[in-house]
């Protein structure tokens, strides 16, 4: 007996996001960092901050930590977001 | 409206399970290869066309629609009579307060439990009896299973994909249990929870595995909830402190004596939340003394109020058993209560 079956999947990609255009240069920029709130998190930004500043000029870090680890970011922290030149968005586990 | 899914030939029945697992669409077991007719059959009761948009996954933006639930509830082995409360369910999982996404791709490895209410449960033959939070019967079995397979065929939540638990635990096979509104003088869960009697509802809830009490030693109904209590301290200092929605599985043997003392939902909910409850400091004890800080004395309820505990008539008729089942991680997601919309008394639509 054959079987004609359906596929269970969407079939589609998910919606795909878009990057930002690349910076030239990390000089004089302000860096945002997004954080989920977990412990891992403050050694790792706390070391990433420092390197960004020391080692490749940047002119400000700004860190911001997500109210809820499994949700997306606060609306305030997305409406900063475009007072930045660039955002890393970590997850410490 | 015709089906638009991509369709496959199998030879046989074996060739059918190869294609499933191979391609990752099961979640291990056997699969009842969804046909077209069968699709459709399940489509037809809830009178919904194959396009009908069920919801939007709030976090990714995926977007799910009724052929897909469908497809996936036949294979988990749902007859069309059980599609609603697959769809209901759904809904409800897709409302913001759920987080869905955070609750699926957590490394806490939650479940999704499903809680039936109402007529519909007397028509599925759902039971609310022996074995209740296991393989207690085809509805809440097949219902609970389809839960699953939508979340790993819809949503990636596979493991290593989007599901990222570190443990799980065997309710994410199926974890669905219908309340035993027959046997009890309690309001049910649903109308505890604003639904009408008459109506047919379920309750979602991302829920961790079922941590099951017994004290047969006592009538007292504090004392028989001390139990309760004391098993929800013990996932506060061992598991997580976040308050947030538990659940409370009274079988018969320790409802009745609860009943007899004319203690409601709401008055055993009362006391529990005000017992529930532990001094940070306690985290010393168990291990956790690192996180304790000089925040010893602070309290940490179970639930920041009591309407948070979903108190559920369910289990065999005797044993002095009881269960609690804590939540994901607290207040991060929120148990979601809805009525089954569909016309779950009607006869499918005349073709």
């Amino acid at each position: 007996m054959t079987f004609r079956v359906l596929d269970p999947t969407p079939e589609k990609a998910p919606p795909a996001g878009q990057l930002a255009p690349r910076l030239a240069t990390l000089e004089g920029k302000t860096i945002g960092f997004i954080s989920n709130g977990k412990e891992g998190t403050k050694g790792f930004f706390g070391h990433l901050d420092r390197l960004l500043r020391e080692e490749h000029g940047v002119a400000k870090v700004v860190m911001r930590t997500k109210s809820n680890y499994s949700a997306p970011a606060d609306a305030h922290i997305v409406v900063e977001i475009k007072s930045w030149d660039a955002v890393i968005s970590g997850i410490g586990d | 409206m015709q089906l638009t899914s991509r369709t496959y030939d199998a030879d046989n029945i074996a060739a059918v399970q190869e294609l499933y697992h191979s391609n990752g669409w099961t979640d291990g077991l056997p699969i009842v290869p969804p046909t077209a007719d069968a699709v459709q059959a399940c489509l037809d009761w809830a009178m919904m066309s194959p396009d009908q948009l069920i919801g939007i996954e709030p976090v990714r933006g995926l977007a799910v629609t009724a052929e897909k639930l469908a497809i996936n509830a036949v294979m988990a082995g749902c007859l069309p009579m059980h599609f609603p409360v697959v769809l209901t369910a759904w809904t409800a999982m897709m409302q913001d307060d759920f987080l869905m996404h955070g609750a699926t791709a957590s490394t806490g490895g939650c479940a999704v439990l499903v809680v039936l209410n109402g007529p519909i449960r007397l028509e599925l033959g759902a039971s609310g009896g022996f074995n209740a939070l296991g393989n207690s019967d085809r509805a809440t079995a097949v219902i609970g299973r389809a839960i699953r397979l939508c979340l790993i065929n819809l949503m990636d939540v596979r493991p290593g994909a989007i599901d990222r638990s570190t443990l799980g635990h065997p309710g994410k096979f199926s974890y669905c249990v219908a309340e035993d509104e027959e046997d009890t003088t309690w309001l049910s869960l649903a109308e505890q929870r604003g639904i009408p009697k008459e109506a047919s509802a379920v309750t979602v809830m991302a829920a961790g595995a079922p941590r099951q009490i017994m004290n047969e030693w006592t009538t007292r109904p504090e004392e028989i909830l001390e139990t309760f209590a004391a098993e929800m301290r013990a996932n506060l200092r061992h598991y997580s402190i976040h308050p947030g929605n538990y659940a409370l599985i009274i079988p018969k043997q320790l409802r009745e004596h609860l009943q007899a003392a004319k203690w409601s939902k709401t008055d055993i909910a009362t006391f529990v939340h005000e017992r529930a409850r532990i001094h940070r400091r306690e985290w010393a004890e168990v291990g956790k003394g690192a996180v304790v800080r000089d925040r010893g004395d602070s309290v940490y309820p179970a639930m920041e109020s009591a309407d948070q505990l979903l108190v559920v008539a369910a289990g065999g008729p005797a044993g002095g058993f009881g269960a609690i089942i804590p939540p994901w991680l607290g207040n991060k997601s929120h148990a979601v209560t809805m009525a089954i919309g569909a016309c779950v008394d009607c006869e499918p639509p005349k073709k």
